[in-house]
């Protein structure tokens, strides 16, 4: 007996012509737009806009790393709190056992934390 | 309280002795006029002057008299005492074929721009002056525009009606 | 005067669609949404903060969005006086603008000079860049500047959609020698 309500990989095809058809109108539209288009270049037109005057240099300059640190120490124990999500769901089935393994889990963050705030990464000065 | 103009003219003749030309008081504001040589030495000791401390640089600016020959080009320069309320004006002058003025940037930061100024519409050399270039005008320009000499409006001009401006 | 209860430019109307040539559809929609760059160096430049606020808007004409950069402007608002030693920066403003564009003289400084007759400054910006509208006044009315504007906006709406292709064009930016 075949199972009626199971998907078969060949149904999901409308979604991939979809996405392609997405895709493709962007392209299309950004390659045909910039070679029908007019270009009206000039060497004073073409440089960088300073508020009439000659722009000097380039615009890089180096950031602080203080930046990404907080970024990526976000991240880190954000991806730790979404793991907590499915514990939550399944506390009870997970019993004892689970809750160990999951003290085990936030311990071994919790070390990473008090070494992050020792070396004083979040120091924001 | 103000110290009196004589006290302070006095006080300027036993510094400066020969370098002062000429003084006069139009309106009761002590003006004196000296030659540039002794422009630094006297403005240092008017600031530096325990009581007096004229620390207050109130203006700077040039002045362009063609009938006084030898003496054209001439700065003028207003000091003010904060704590004793007294004021006087120091003028000097200096020929018209090279004006050179000590540069008062020595004793206050303000007059930097203010000589710039001076130059940029006298011509007036300010020596010692760290960057003396133009300021206000064009850098290109090559005259100066406060003299005499040079007419206010613009030579390029063709389609102005003389009768409609009084000429 | 200007007209500002014109009607419908030429063409095919019906229930819910309106058919017309493609200049007037790109003229419609440029005179409609002329985004202005003030360039507001003196008293004209208040007063065209009062134009474009609330009381004599010239959002409802369209200029809503006041741009300070020349890439995203189409119109140039040359408001107050300008030194000889602003003219290169006017110029270059200009330059970098992307066509179509416009220019307005807004008040006497800017058309001619105004009252400063001296050495030091540009007597009127069409000695450097191309002027469409000029705005005498010192300063114009809020009213006089909308009107200005809407003369702008009677040569937006009649201009060729390629313009900056035409030989008039390139001539008259010759003229100025702009590239």
């Amino acid at each position: 007996m075949v199972l009626l309500d199971a998907y078969l990989p060949s149904d999901f095809l409308p979604v991939v012509v979809q996405f392609g058809l997405a895709i493709g109108f962007v392209i299309v539209t950004m390659l045909v737009t910039h070679s029908i288009g007019p270009k009206n270049r000039g060497k004073v037109k073409d440089q960088q806009w300073e508020c009439g005057i000659e722009s000097v240099g380039d615009a890089r300059a180096p950031i602080s790393v203080k930046y990404f640190l907080v970024a990526i120490l976000f991240v880190l124990f954000d991806v730790e709190i979404i793991f907590m999500y499915p514990w939550a769901v399944n506390f009870k089935q997970l019993g004892w056992v689970g809750f160990v393994e999951m003290i085990i889990f936030m311990g071994i963050l919790l070390g990473g934390f008090y070494y992050i705030i020792r070396k004083g990464v979040l120091n924001w000065d | 309280m103000p110290f009196s103009n004589e006290e302070i003219l006095g006080f300027v003749q036993t510094t400066i002795g020969e370098g002062l030309v000429h003084s006069s008081e139009p309106f009761d504001f002590l003006t004196v006029e000296v030659k540039p040589e002794s422009l630094l030495h006297l403005v240092g000791s008017l600031k530096n002057h325990p009581q007096y401390q004229f620390t207050f640089m109130t203006d700077l600016c040039g002045v362009h008299l063609p009938e006084q020959k030898g003496k054209e080009l001439g700065a003028v320069y207003l000091f003010h005492s904060w704590t004793t309320n007294t004021r006087i004006r120091v003028k000097t002058f200096a020929p018209i074929e090279n004006p050179s003025i000590p540069s008062m940037t020595a004793h206050f930061n303000s007059a930097n721009w203010m000589e710039r100024e001076t130059y940029d519409f006298y011509g007036i050399n300010f020596t010692g002056h760290p960057n003396l270039v133009r300021i206000l005008n064009v850098d290109d320009m090559d005259y100066f525009p406060m003299r005499k000499e040079y007419p206010l409006e613009d030579q390029v001009r063709r389609d102005k009606v003389d009768s409609m401006f009084g000429r | 005067m200007i007209d500002t209860n014109q009607p419908a430019p030429p063409g095919l109307e019906g229930p819910g669609f309106f058919a017309t040539s493609m200049d007037k559809v790109v003229g419609l929609a440029r005179k409609n949404s002329l985004w202005p760059l003030p360039f507001a160096t003196s008293c004209c430049g208040i007063e065209f903060m009062a134009t474009a606020a609330s009381h004599y808007d010239i959002a409802r004409f369209g200029s809503e969005r006041p741009s300070f950069s020349p890439r995203q402007a189409d119109l140039l608002m040359v408001m107050g006086t300008i030194a000889k030693k602003m003219g290169p920066v006017l110029r270059m403003t200009y330059e970098q603008m992307a066509e179509p564009r416009w220019v307005i003289a807004v008040g006497a400084c800017a058309s001619s000079g105004g009252i400063f007759d001296t050495y030091s400054v540009l007597q009127g910006i069409d000695r450097i860049i191309p002027v469409d509208v000029y705005v005498p006044g010192c300063p114009p009315r809020p009213e006089q500047i909308i009107e200005g504007l809407l003369k702008i906006q009677e040569l937006a709406a009649n201009e060729t959609t390629r313009r900056r292709d035409t030989e008039e064009y390139k001539a008259l930016l010759e003229s100025y020698s702009i590239s």
